[in-house]
């Protein structure tokens, strides 16, 4: 089947993409295959134990617990010493040998000792002994048989999401899930179908049901290595190395429980699981008493057992199909995880008020809850909470937990149904007692399993975090982390200023020195040192003309006598009378060097009407230096009826800048006036522009709230500006809030902008990539205003900008931070998807908003 | 200020000549400039600041802004060939210690693809 016809065929199950729908196919049904196996198994190991006194139930389990451990080693071993591929193939390999031993020694050894028991021609060993050795020789094959079960169930299910693993990336693996999960349900279905009518219709025994197994494992293996033969393609194609987890890892049972140990994420996961395996465990017990107590005849129970085992996996597949992703796309992980926990302590508890006719009714509904759970949304969710789990450290962990931890579980739970019926003495007591009194047990593991999925949870987004770095950080954080603006721009006007007068040159030098403790070595630069070679060597390196300085400069200037002497010289009444009719002579003079001194010492003078009259005509003044400085004065000043001539400055790109930090200097007060400005429509469109960037300097919340109402009126020019300037203020004050029903809208707005470029061009070129680019990252300027801003900047850069692996980890950040509804239109605009696709599922997000 | 333009290994390269500084006869400023091209999906620029003799105030903020510009989109912006007088003045100011400046202009290309 071609990718394209395949890849449709698959995406009635999960979201496969063309280029993974045959390693998905396969791994499928290499699960499919496992569970057929498995579920041929099950009824059989189920039927044998039900076979056997109630007192023996929990040493099977608990031999499970004990022995597991020397298993999950030898699996290590195997693990460090095998390439991948061999490994899976020698694992497959042995339990297809080992079916074919147990088959003997279910269908030929025992049924031997039954035919030819003739020990004495009299016969009479034969009544007395045949009893004990059948008790023998069959309780001691049921156990190994059980726990052979046990660890082959735990070992394919481990080998097959160490393959997942191998093959997909976390994203990947989290949208084929699905798939995978279905697989395994269908193998389940037909397993139990097969065991239960072979049963029912006598056509096999159960022992010879065995040699059906090997056949399908035959198939099983020649999947998973299609697999791995597909995969060793590809990377030599590509020309990659090796996986290196594949090649040279070296991992013990040591370091696996070192993996759980190290991480509290991972020890809190393994914790949760094990309660939700010990309540499983007993409430199997449960189950056990109440078909015990309906079924006395073991044709008739074991018939019961394989029918509900079919029943349940009907059920969970027509949940999985109708509700897992749905459940989990619309209520997340922080949700789903919750459901089977809270379903089963609400059944557990309604333990006490059943009778004991409706007993095998209600033990059916919790058993069958339990397992339709643990089939469908509890193993979704859980291979979800393992995403964040780095790959190496990931099938350590899941290795340790799922081999020993489930399995240490499983016998507890047999050691508490082990105490109870010992201290308890259940032998002597009706099954329903039996049952409540191990509901209080139930009830305690529930309560546990709940209080540690909130604690998993709390974990998560954090352990999903530290995969996404930063890739760069905001340009003016940069800046303002290593650079004084504000001091910068005044060194650079001071060195010029050489050039133009000593006087001019000496006012700012006065004013750099006034404000600033300066470096020596910019005191070297400026020419205010005293060493007079240094600064005729600086003179000649900077190629600057003007006067010559005085000896002793340095010492003087930095002088505080020195600094209030002058200061007070410009506050005298005589100075400021005489200032007041020479500043008018000077700003209308034509020298531009007196207008821009004039403009320069304004800002230090007293703001009398003739002053403030002064800067008036320089704030108009055609040259754009005069205007510079007196932009400088004006924001010393900050008086209210310069605004509208300083607001004229923005328009002209030499003075832009500085009328933008003049007007950012007034402060907050001047926020209506600045909303004025930015509504009038008769306004020059580059003044417009200019001023959401102020606002964001000032950065009150009254800010904040003009530039969302702006940004409510569509303007397209005005969007960059606005967005930009509203980052800013989120980026930089935390305190303001943005009020969500005027974002979101704007929100959706801006979404559907990126859509209509995409529906426009599905195949954009460089134009629309980049006009695209930007529309995302605006639309994540926004998202940064309503959720954790940081988390939102490491997701905008990494799927922008960052590898596969950091795009997907960053979708799985937001598809647990954003809501259902922003989801369901943004995912299709950022997703890496075939054309075709995007198109389609923007069609279906547009219908659904 | 005379300013060309050139694209060399993806990487947009501004040959400037004469001052950066406030000139009413100036038609665009270099910020102006650097945007367009950010606009059209570039996010590499190299400023050639070989024939360069003086910066102002006005030169230093256009360079600053086009720095965060570009930087703000994940892109990166250097200098190459500055004069050893500048170079000083960057350096004291600590604009060295935000703007990437190379020696040379070769250099400065292979740089962009160094992580």
């Amino acid at each position: 089947m071609s990718n394209g016809r395949l890849e449709k065929f698959l995406n009635r199950f999960a979201d496969v993409r063309g280029h993974e729908a045959h390693a998905a196919l396969y791994l499928s049904g290499f699960f499919f295959l496992i569970t057929f196996t498995f579920y041929i198994i099950k009824p059989i190991k189920e039927s044998f134990l039900i076979g056997i006194n109630p007192a023996w139930w929990p040493y099977a389990d608990l031999a499970t617990a004990i022995l597991i451990g020397f298993v999950v080693a030898l699996n290590a071993r195997l693990l460090n010493r095998l390439p991948r591929r061999t490994y899976i193939s020698a694992t497959i390999l042995f339990f297809i040998g080992s079916l074919f031993v147990f088959w003997y020694v279910f269908d030929v050894y025992l049924k031997s000792l039954v035919s030819t028991p003739v020990a004495d021609s009299s016969g009479g060993i034969f009544f007395i002994g045949l009893p004990l050795a059948i008790l023998k020789a069959g309780i001691i094959p049921v156990f190994v048989f059980s726990f052979w079960t046990d660890v082959f169930i735990a070992m394919s299910v481990t080998q097959f999401w160490i393959a997942v693993n191998d093959v997909f990336d976390p994203y990947q693996g989290k949208r084929l899930v699905g798939l995978f999960v279905t697989g395994g349900l269908f193998g389940g279905i037909a397993g139990s179908s097969l065991a239960a009518l072979m049963v029912f219709a006598k056509l096999i025994s159960a022992g010879n049901l065995l040699l059906v197994c090997p056949v399908i494992l035959v198939f099983a293996l020649m999947m998973v290595n299609l697999v791995y033969a597909e995969q060793k393609q590809l990377r030599e194609t590509a020309g990659a190395e090796v996986d290196p987890v594949q090649a040279g890892a070296r991992v013990g049972y040591w370091e696996s429980f070192l993996s759980v140990k190290r991480s509290r994420y991972l020890r809190l996961l393994a914790a949760t699981l094990a309660s939700a395996m010990v309540a499983g465990a007993l409430i199997n017990f449960q189950f056990k008493f109440a078909v015990k107590n309906v079924f006395s005849d073991t044709n008739d129970r074991t018939s019961f057992v394989s029918m509900f085992f079919l029943g349940i996996l009907i059920l969970s597949t027509v949940f999985h199909l109708a509700t897992t992703g749905r459940i989990l796309r619309s209520f997340g992980i922080k949700w789903a995880i919750l459901v089977a926990p809270a379903f089963l302590l609400a059944g557990s508890l309604s333990v006490f008020l059943v009778s004991l006719g409706g007993l095998l009714a209600w033990a059916s509904i919790v058993r069958g809850g339990d397992k339709l759970f643990d089939n469908t949304i509890g193993q979704s969710v859980r291979e979800l909470l393992y995403i964040p789990v780095p790959a190496d450290i990931k099938y350590k962990a899941k290795m340790f937990i799922d081999m020993f931890v489930n399995k240490f579980a499983t016998g507890l739970g047999a050691g508490l149904y082990w105490g109870l019926y010992r201290l308890s003495g259940f032998a002597y007591k009706d099954p329903i007692a039996n049952v409540r009194e191990l509901g209080i047990l139930v009830v305690v593991f529930l309560c546990l399993w709940i209080a540690l999925t909130r604690a998993v949870y709390a974990e998560y987004p954090a352990v999903l975090k530290k995969d996404i770095r930063r890739k760069w950080i905001d340009g003016d954080k940069a800046v303002r982390q290593h650079v004084d603006v504000e001091q910068t721009l005044n060194i650079f006007n001071t060195i010029q200023s050489r050039e133009r007068s000593t006087t001019l040159y000496y006012m700012n030098v006065f004013n750099l020195v006034r404000g600033n403790d300066l470096a020596p070595e910019l005191k070297e630069l400026l020419g205010i040192k005293r060493d007079e070679i240094k600064a005729r060597s600086m003179d000649s390196l900077l190629d600057v003309g003007g006067g010559v300085f005085f000896p002793g400069l340095e010492e003087t200037i930095v002088d505080a006598e020195f600094q209030s002497e002058i200061d007070l010289i410009f506050l005298l009444p005589s100075y400021q009378e005489i200032m007041g009719k020479r500043l008018g002579e000077i700003v209308g003079s034509d020298s531009e060097v007196d207008r821009i001194e004039a403009a320069n010492s304004i800002s230090r003078m007293v703001p009398n009407p003739s002053t403030l009259r002064s800067l008036e005509r320089l704030l108009q003044d055609p040259s754009s230096e005069v205007v510079t400085y007196a932009l400088g004065s004006a924001s010393v000043h900050r008086r209210v009826e310069h605004i509208p001539l300083i607001l004229r400055q923005l328009a002209n790109p030499m003075t832009s800048q500085e009328a933008q930090r003049t007007l950012a200097a007034y402060g907050s007060g001047i926020e209506d006036l600045l909303k004025s400005a930015l509504e009038d429509d008769g306004e020059s469109p580059v003044v417009r522009r200019a001023i959401p960037e102020i606002v964001a300097r000032i950065g009150t919340q009254k800010s904040a709230d003009i530039l969302l109402d702006e940004l409510a009126c569509r303007r397209e020019d005005m969007e960059k500006e606005l967005v930009d300037a509203l980052y800013e203020i989120r980026s930089g004050r935390p305190e303001v809030r943005f009020r969500e029903k005027l974002v979101r809208p704007e929100l959706l707005f801006l979404i559907g902008k990126g859509y209509e470029i995409f529906l426009d061009q599905p195949v954009p070129d460089a134009g629309a990539r980049a006009a695209l680019d930007l529309n995302i990252k605006r639309v994540f300027n926004l998202m940064a205003l309503l959720y954790p801003p940081e988390d939102i900047v490491k997701a905008c850069q990494n799927i922008l900008q960052g590898t596969r692996k950091s795009g997907d980890y960053s979708l799985s950040l937001l598809d647990d931070l954003l809501d259902r509804e922003l989801k369901a239109l943004l995912f299709p605009l950022i997703e890496d998807l075939p054309p075709e696709e995007r198109v389609q599922r923007m069609k279906k997000a547009m219908r659904l908003k | 200020m005379l300013i060309k333009t050139r694209e060399v290994n993806n990487v947009i390269i501004f040959d400037i000549e004469g001052e950066i500084r406030r000139s009413e006869s100036m038609q665009t400023t270099l910020h102006n400039q650097v945007k367009s091209h950010l606009d059209r999906g570039r996010r590499n620029v190299l400023l050639n600041l070989e024939g360069v003799e003086f910066i102002d105030s006005f030169g230093v903020g256009e360079i600053l802004a086009s720095y965060i510009s570009t930087q703000n989109l994940g892109g990166k912006l250097k200098l190459c060939r500055i004069s050893k007088k500048l170079l000083l003045i960057f350096q004291i100011t600590m604009l060295t210690k935000v703007l990437d400046i190379q020696e040379d202009c070769e250099c400065a290309l292979e740089s962009f693809d160094k992580p």
